[in-house]
């Protein structure tokens, strides 16, 4: 995919409470690059620097050092215009659910387009086209409360506050964490949906590699403040040996096969979906068979 | 055996206002007997957290009843005594911890059963022995991982020496290795003949109990062993659940050979399984 | 350049600064009543050489305990405009008070004395070494040392049936909470800046304005409060926590030669400050 670059972030550092007892290295020398439309995934230990680094995306934080462009927009600029900066990268952090304030459903979606002083109408036909994007029903759920809402539901309409902004660029943190398998899978399938048909630019943080793997086209690990690793979910979940090392998981399926290649069997370990992971078994099962009777026939 | 804990047609509901009534538990009825290691599975609002807080007398029933060890959790005066024996780790570690050093926050529940101090020393320190947070003893709890936080609690509860832990969803706002450092513990304590109640939607999680309770509109739909219950593949699926990762996979092999088990949720006997199958396939 | 957003980070409250020194090593009993008997004298003493001790003996406190001077200096500057409007204040309308004193200025309503100078000085130094040294106790006691010593030196109030337990784990929880509050408000103040809510944005004067503007932020943070608050008291009722209850105490402290040493010295430092004539 050659697109334009829509992030670009070069040895970005970050210190907190910098010249006291407390100084916390946060980000050190880290880069990354997005292009249009790519869908990314940050993953890495707690601590390694994720959130530092994405709250740079929408100008929360301001590069202390190193270089950060938006769309081309160069953020150590003091004069860039945050507003705009945030209608176009919206960031969902994590349990957004918690940020829900009003007590209508819809008022708390139209909150965003309203402060961007957008027209009654503009910002109700926004409304609708996040919530139907989440799979919320405009006409049925519009005027409901917001306190009754299952968590998941909850959360949709958090994504749909943001949405309502017309983003172009998707930050998620932690989308899926403490979902049930149910909204989980719902919400993911939004996700890649935006991603797919809306176009938009997707980078999620996420712990959980099953996502990863589904969702990510390329992937990049954080350690130590800084990105140790990038590529492709396959490049990355066949590197066993600086999966260890950064203390990265991988996908059930992948785990499996690992532990199988451990044991002296020949399985590719690039398969994530437990389809294709059932599939490399079955082939050296298959194999097995075909060898043995080879072996009789001798 | 005489059970550890006993649920009698348990039905409870919450009450918006004098009029409205919400059902949350109908007719729960099933026995927990000592060391037993039961997960209890269900989407989010099927009432599986409000049925576990039940398990210690946070909550009565509006009917039936509650039995730990024979003391019925309606009768206020025993509440102490039901409370040691059944200890709860919940969800959300920041929200248990009610002291600014791990090692205190170890010690409140000691505390507040009048533990002389000598013993609660010694109390303390075997507690964090087992979930490996001694180093972090002195340390104000905020600066932890998830993980940790989790296990600091999970002494907390371990330091009142129950006979039996409730783990109401206390993994779900971990990292995998946050649930992996959880699970450890849990597994460890059950060895040693620990009763453990979890409830959780991860199927890989529940997979490692002895026993699956299966919750859905506040009624229990399934109860047994958990490889029973993961036969169902279908019917979990319907209650917005799914079979374990690797429950799957041995699914789709089975279809290709039948030799190969389907009956399969732990990823240590699919690997034997595998073993197992592309040995005999060579003799 | 920092993030508007950092106030997890900037919380002061409990900024305990480990040296080792033996300040820190000191019961922190020992500590708070020699503390508390310490600023009470000086906010008792009005006299010049008085107040120059207790400046001398609080500088000497920081250098003792090791902790940097620009930590209690950063307490004060954000005092300066509040000690400056004070002082301004007492030396223009106070001096009819202290009007035995040799008079300077006579003029109008104003009538500037050497005992009216002598109060503005004096107030201004004394809240500045007040400053100091609770800067020096707070930052050289843990919060739950300080919690632990308060209800210790409170106990003999359970005799008039005082919540002396209650009230000290009531500080401890909220303690305890500080940071996770300040954590939870920083993310919520950057999650509603995320889609476009701006603080403080009009001046001062549009009240209605920016009181709307907190909403987003108060709300919110009301229901996690609250949430929390729950589960909290759920977590406690699991550990048998049970309100007014016989409970037990994990912490305790051995009181040392050199605690009484501190303590007696802190004893002649107050009597010497708050008894003593000085001339001036």
């Amino acid at each position: 995919m050659a697109g334009r670059p829509i992030i670009e972030i070069e040895n970005l550092s970050h210190t907190y409470m910098k010249g006291t007892p407390m100084e916390h290295v946060a980000l050190k020398g880290a880069n990354l690059f997005v292009e249009e439309g790519e869908c990314v995934a940050i993953i890495g230990h707690t601590g390694s620097g994720k959130s530092t680094l994405i709250q740079h995306f929408n100008g929360l934080m301001r590069p202390e050092s190193g270089k950060v462009l938006i769309d081309g927009e160069d953020l150590s600029n003091k004069k860039v215009n945050l507003k705009t900066l945030r209608q176009k990268v919206g960031l969902v952090f994590q349990n957004p659910e918690d940020q829900i304030f009003e007590k209508i459903i819809g008022d708390d979606i139209a909150y965003g387009p309203f402060k961007l002083g957008l027209p009654l109408k503009e910002v109700r036909e926004r409304v609708k086209w996040a919530m139907s994007v989440v799979g919320l029903d405009f006409e049925g759920m519009i005027d409901r409360q917001t306190f009754a809402l299952s968590g998941g539901q909850k959360r949709k309409v958090a994504l749909a506050g943001i949405l309502a902004l017309k983003p172009k660029i998707l930050v998620l943190d932690e989308p899926t964490a403490g979902l049930d398998p149910r909204s989980r899978n719902e919400l993911l399938d939004n996700i890649k949906r935006l991603n797919k048909e809306e176009k938009l630019t997707v980078i999620f943080v996420s712990h959980n590699m099953e996502e990863v793997a589904l969702l990510a086209d390329r992937v990049y690990v954080m350690a130590d403040g800084t990105d140790v690793l990038n590529g492709t979910p396959k490049e990355i979940f066949t590197d066993k040996e600086k999966l260890q090392r950064y203390h990265i998981g991988t996908p059930e399926s992948v785990q499996v096969l690992y532990r199988l290649t451990d044991l002296g069997y020949e399985v590719k370990t690039d398969a994530f979906s437990i389809t294709e992971a059932a599939n490399e078994i079955i082939k050296v099962l298959a194999c097995k068979k075909e060898c043995s009777k080879h072996v009789q026939r001798i | 055996m005489e059970p550890l804990i006993r649920l009698e047609n348990v039905s409870f509901s919450y009450k918006i206002n004098e009029q409205t009534k919400v059902p949350v538990l109908r007719d729960i009825d099933f026995s927990i007997y000592p060391g037993e290691y039961v997960a209890i599975i269900g989407h989010n609002g099927s009432g599986k957290s409000t049925l576990s807080k039940h398990l210690n007398g946070i909550l009565t029933p509006d009917n039936g009843d509650v039995w730990i060890h024979g003391y019925n959790t309606k009768n206020v005066n025993q509440k102490r005594a039901i409370r040691q024996t059944v200890g709860t780790v919940f969800q959300h570690p920041d929200n248990q911890i009610v002291a600014t050093i791990v090692e205190e926050d170890v010690a409140f529940g000691l505390e507040n059963i009048n533990i002389p101090r000598e013993e609660m020393r010694q109390r303390v320190d075997e507690a964090l022995d087992v979930v490996k947070m001694s180093p972090f003893r002195h340390r104000p709890p905020h600066h932890l991982s998830g993980g940790q936080k989790q296990r600091v609690a999970i002494a907390g509860v371990l330091a009142m020496r129950p006979e039996c832990i409730v783990f109401d969803e206390a993994t779900s706002m971990l990292d995998s290795f946050g649930r992996k450092e959880v699970l450890q513990v849990m597994r460890k304590m059950n060895d040693k003949g620990m009763t453990i109640i979890t409830v959780t939607h991860h199927m890989s999680e529940a997979a490692e109990a002895d026993r699956i309770i299966v919750i859905e509109g506040g009624q229990i739909v399934m109860d047994g062993p958990a490889r029973e219950i993961f036969k169902h593949k279908h019917e979990l699926e319907q209650l917005q659940l799914e079979v374990p990762a690797v429950s799957q996979m041995a699914e789709l092999i089975h279809n290709r050979f039948a030799e190969f088990s389907k009956d399969i949720i732990q990823e240590s006997e699919f690997i034997e399984e595998v073993v197992k199958l592309s040995k005999e396939e060579v003799s | 350049m920092s993030s508007e957003f950092e106030i997890s980070k900037r919380i002061t409250i409990g900024q305990y600064v480990p040296t080792g020194s033996f300040i820190h090593r000191l019961d922190p009993r020992v500590k708070v009543f020699a503390f508390t008997i310490l600023v009470l004298a000086i906010a008792l003493n009005t006299s010049y050489i008085g107040n120059t001790i207790g400046l001398v003996l609080s500088l000497y406190l920081f250098w003792v305990s090791k902790i940097p001077i620009r930590y209690g200096l950063s307490g004060i500057i954000p005092a300066i405009p509040f000690i400056v409007i004070l002082a301004v204040l007492q030396l223009l309308f106070q001096g009819q008070l202290f009007s035995h004193g040799k008079v300077y200025v006579d003029y109008g309503f104003i009538l500037i004395t050497s005992e009216s100078i002598r109060l503005v000085v004096v107030s201004a130094v004394r809240f500045v070494e007040i400053i100091f040294l609770s800067s020096v106790l707070t930052l050289a006691t843990s919060t739950t040392e300080l919690t632990h010593s308060i209800q210790s030196l409170l106990s003999p109030l359970k005799k008039i049936k005082f919540p002396v337990h209650e009230i000290s784990l009531i500080t401890t929880i909220a303690i305890r909470f500080v940071p996770t509050f300040a954590i939870e408000m920083e993310k919520m103040m950057k999650a509603q800046a995320s889609r476009g809510a701006d603080f403080g944005t009009g001046g001062w004067w549009r009240i209605i304005q920016r009181t709307k503007e907190t909403f987003p932020i108060i709300i919110p943070l009301f229901n996690i409060a609250l949430s929390r608050a729950e589960d909290l008291i759920l977590a406690m009722e699991s550990r048998c926590y049970t309100p007014g209850g016989e409970r037990s105490s994990y912490t305790t402290y051995q009181i040392a030669a050199k605690d009484y040493l501190a303590l007696v010295t802190g004893l002649l430092f107050a009597i010497l400050l708050f008894a003593y004539p000085f001339p001036i």
